[in-house]
């Protein structure tokens, strides 16, 4: 189990918990629990890569503690 | 986080919460109030975070105090309002009690428990969280993983991945492909080669087999023979075969439709092509013949006749007449229009009817009417030999007609002569052998004469002629051995045949003739042509036909002087002239190069054509190149052709070259005034006022300079010098002042110009 912060600078701030065999879509669904947002509009950002729906957080290299950037479309 | 560590919270937090049920619910009221109340915990949270370590000390008074806030809350104590609000933000989170987890309340709003997380991923249809060591997954029959958790064992079924299960698709495919691929490989090696030996078939079973083949054959006859048989005594055959003439009689077949018209040309069908045709449309009230028509067809012509229109066909084509000549079509004025005056001719026929057959039938008798006028037939072909053949060798030349005399006699005597002569002339012409013989006899050999004249019996004439006759008879005698000579006698005697004409005008000119003449002109010349003719005995007997003349006052032909004057000129000049001795001196040595042509006359020495190569036309017409070859022609025979001296460079000519440019003023300008001057005058600009001064002051300089005396100054001082000495006769003079000149008159020069 990993923890990951995902912060958009605008006054929301989560930790969540997931697996790294998750796919960054899982945990888009995850924050969008956690949050109220539809999973659709979030987008998940280190820098200017933009995270694929379909590849796992461990590909990705996410460890635990990890932020990443949230956005929204 | 050990999820030891985690049950304490959970504890501390249900602690908490029995602890103060109205805390939480106060939190609850705030989460409604702001609906942005996660972002209001964080940032709550965070400052508690912050101010953690700063606090440790004041934690527990301060939850007290928020204690006390909450019992302010429920209104016990009533505390002055900016107290609180200043209490609420500094109020620290409630599990302030282990201050190293976060505080469960602050954090239960940006992160959810392990067990929430694992609820919302039951629902999401994820696994639950991996705790370490904590659960133990075994794997089960049908591959699905069995976790056990804390809350008890389940079943994990992943999602279907669509990569996965493309991938998988694609292998089945491959596989399918493949296996497709190896029935039919194996069908095709089960199949019998054509070089296969049958094993299974050998000789005695394929006897086997034709047997029983035609054994079946024959079965199969009898029994229809029996069939026949019952047929006929049944009577039924008869039957059958009537009702199917009946019913081929009633077939619609080719007969039937004999005389329908096709609208179409007999060249579209093509043989062994099945065609289908229809009935045109028509009005149903006209009353028209049916017409076939196939649709395609139908359309490929007005297409076709699209197209023609379009290509805008030509009016005239040379073909048009012999493709008439073929056909006897009427001659046709302007036929192009005739489609648009009649409308469009389609073609057709008839079904049944062979109209090639009609149009050949015409065709041949044309021919046959034809063939009755011409024939095809040319000369045989032969092969051509090198050699005449008998038939064309046997062709003789024609011999030339002699013109007949036609004798007028006026006497016995005369005719008798004169039919004697025709005798002899006609007995010579016939062989050379009859020429021999005359030679041989001396016969009288004369020429032939036309008296023209009746009254004409001149014996003058007759004793001229008889004085002719015997000067050849013995010239012949003289040159019997030489045969040519003989035939070109005979040869002359034909044609002298006649050349003697009496008649008015010869008397006419026979008169002319006595005129006497002096000098050289007249009859003297003939004088000289006879000696001539004595030195050169080979010339022609007609002369001394002449000759005989002479005694009679010699009236002559002029054919015949002309003749001798030619033969003079051929005669009398070699052919080569006489090389000029060479031992003479100088000038045999010059007239031999003269006519040899090592040197050139003045007179040949004209401009060549060569020299004026670059004024000639470049452009001229065959014509005039004609023009010229023929000029040149006579110019090269003018021309000499013989070797002419090889040309040299002139070792020694150096020519003097100077060149010298005049001013206007008649003055010798330098090379560089020279120049001034030439781009003065090619510019038409002149040079400028004060350079013109300079320049005439500088002339008028140099003028003066040239005057100036080159042994004396200017003032003439050495000249007036000398002229003191010679009056003093001394060799010195003394110079000095005005007051010495006093004193010394003698010997002094005073200054002043001479002039």
């Amino acid at each position: 189990m990993i923890e990951i912060t995902c912060n958009d600078r605008l006054g929301k701030k989560v930790r969540v918990k997931c697996n790294p065999e998750d796919t960054i879509g899982d945990l888009k669904k995850l924050i969008a629990a956690q949050t109220g947002t539809k999973w659709e509009k979030i987008i998940l950002k280190k820098w200017y890569t933009i995270f694929k729906d379909h590849i796992r957080l461990g590909d990705y290299e996410i460890h635990d503690g990890m932020n990443i950037e949230l956005y929204y479309q | 986080m050990g999820s030891s560590k985690h049950k304490k919270k959970d504890k501390k937090k249900r602690h908490h919460s029995s602890d103060s049920s109205d805390g939480d619910l106060s939190s609850k009221h705030r989460k409604k109030r702001h609906p942005s109340s996660d972002l209001s915990d964080v940032d709550v949270s965070n400052k508690h975070k912050k101010h953690k370590k700063h606090h440790k000390k004041k934690e527990k008074p301060k939850d007290k105090h928020s204690k006390y806030h909450s019992s302010d809350d429920d209104v016990i104590f009533v505390p002055p309002p900016p107290k609180i609000s200043r209490n609420e933000v500094r109020t620290p989170p409630p599990p302030s009690l282990t201050p190293p987890p976060p505080p469960s309340i602050s954090s239960a709003a940006d992160s959810l428990s392990i067990d929430e997380t694992n609820k919302i991923r039951a629902k999401l249809g994820l696994k639950p969280l991996q705790m370490e060591n904590k659960e133990t997954t075994k794997s089960r029959d049908d591959g699905l993983e069995v976790i056990a958790g804390d809350e008890g064992e389940f079943v994990h079924k992943p999602a279907l991945s669509l990569t996965e299960k493309n991938k998988s698709d694609k292998i089945k495919a491959r596989i399918a492909e493949k296996k497709e691929k190896r029935m039919i490989e194996n069908k095709i090696l089960n199949v019998k080669k054509l070089a296969d030996s049958d094993s299974e078939e050998d000789a005695v079973s394929w006897v086997k087999k034709t047997k029983t083949i035609q054994d079946e054959m024959e079965k199969a006859k009898k029994r229809a023979q029996e069939l026949e048989e019952m047929d006929n005594v049944f009577g039924v055959g008869d039957l059958i075969e009537e009702s199917t003439k009946s019913e081929m009689k009633n077939f619609y077949s080719s007969k039937h439709l004999k005389g329908l018209e096709v609208q179409h040309s007999m060249d579209e069908f093509i043989e062994g092509k099945d065609v289908i045709l229809t009935l045109q449309d028509k009005d149903v009230l006209a009353e028209d013949a049916d017409v076939l028509v196939n649709v395609n067809m139908v359309d490929n012509e007005s297409y076709k006749q699209n197209i023609d229109r379009r290509k805008q066909r030509l009016n005239y084509s040379g073909y048009d007449e012999l493709e008439d000549m073929d056909i006897d079509s009427p001659n046709v004025v302007l036929g192009k229009y005739d489609e648009e005056i009649e409308g469009l001719k389609k073609k057709s026929f008839k079904l049944g009817v062979d109209e090639y057959k009609i149009k050949r039938d015409t065709i041949k008798e044309k021919l046959k009417k034809k063939l009755n006028q011409e024939t095809l037939n040319t000369t045989q072909l032969k092969l051509a030999s090198d050699y005449y053949n008998d038939t064309e060798m046997s062709v003789k030349f024609k011999k030339v007609k002699k013109k007949k005399l036609r004798v007028n006699p006026l006497k016995a005597d005369k005719l008798e002569r004169s039919l004697r002569l025709a005798n002899n002339n006609a007995k010579e012409n016939d062989d050379l052998d009859d020429i021999d013989d005359i030679l041989n006899d001396k016969p009288m050999d004369i020429y032939n004469m036309k008296m023209e004249n009746e009254d004409d019996d001149d014996m003058g004439l007759q004793l001229a002629l008889k004085k002719a006759r015997k000067l050849k008879q013995l010239e012949k005698i003289e040159r019997k051995p030489d045969l040519a000579d003989t035939l070109i006698k005979t040869e002359y005697n034909d044609n002298a045949l006649g050349a003697i004409v009496l008649n008015s005008t010869a008397e006419f000119c026979r008169t002319l003739g006595d005129i006497p003449t002096y000098g050289k002109a007249g009859n003297r010349e003939e004088e000289e042509d006879e000696s001539l003719m004595d030195y050169d005995k080979n010339n022609l007997k007609q002369e001394h036909a002449v000759d005989s003349d002479e005694s009679n006052d010699g009236w002559r032909e002029v054919e015949m002087e002309k003749k001798l004057i030619d033969l003079k000129t051929i005669d009398s000049k070699p052919i080569l002239e006489p090389e000029p001795d060479l031992g003479k001196g100088v000038a045999g040595a010059l007239r031999l190069a003269m006519s040899k042509g090592y040197i050139e006359k003045e007179e040949n020495a004209r401009p060549s054509a060569s020299r004026f190569a670059h004024l000639q036309a470049k452009n001229y017409s065959i014509e005039d190149k004609t023009f010229l070859a023929e000029d040149d022609k006579l110019s090269r025979r003018d021309r000499y052709s013989g070797p002419t001296v090889e040309f040299r460079e002139k070792d020694s000519y150096k020519p003097n070259i100077k060149l010298d440019y005049i001013d206007d003023d008649g003055h010798l300008l330098c090379e560089k005034e020279a120049f001034r001057y030439l781009s003065h005058k090619f510019h038409g600009k002149g040079p400028g006022k004060n350079k013109i001064e300079k320049r005439i002051k500088k002339a008028e300089q140099e003028a003066l300079m040239k005057q100036m005396s080159s042994t004396d100054t200017p003032l003439g001082t050495l000249n007036m010098l000398q002229s003191k000495q010679k009056e003093t006769q001394s060799p010195y003079i003394v110079l000095s002042g005005t007051k010495s000149t006093h004193q010394n008159h003698g010997g002094s020069i005073s200054k002043t110009k001479i002039g």
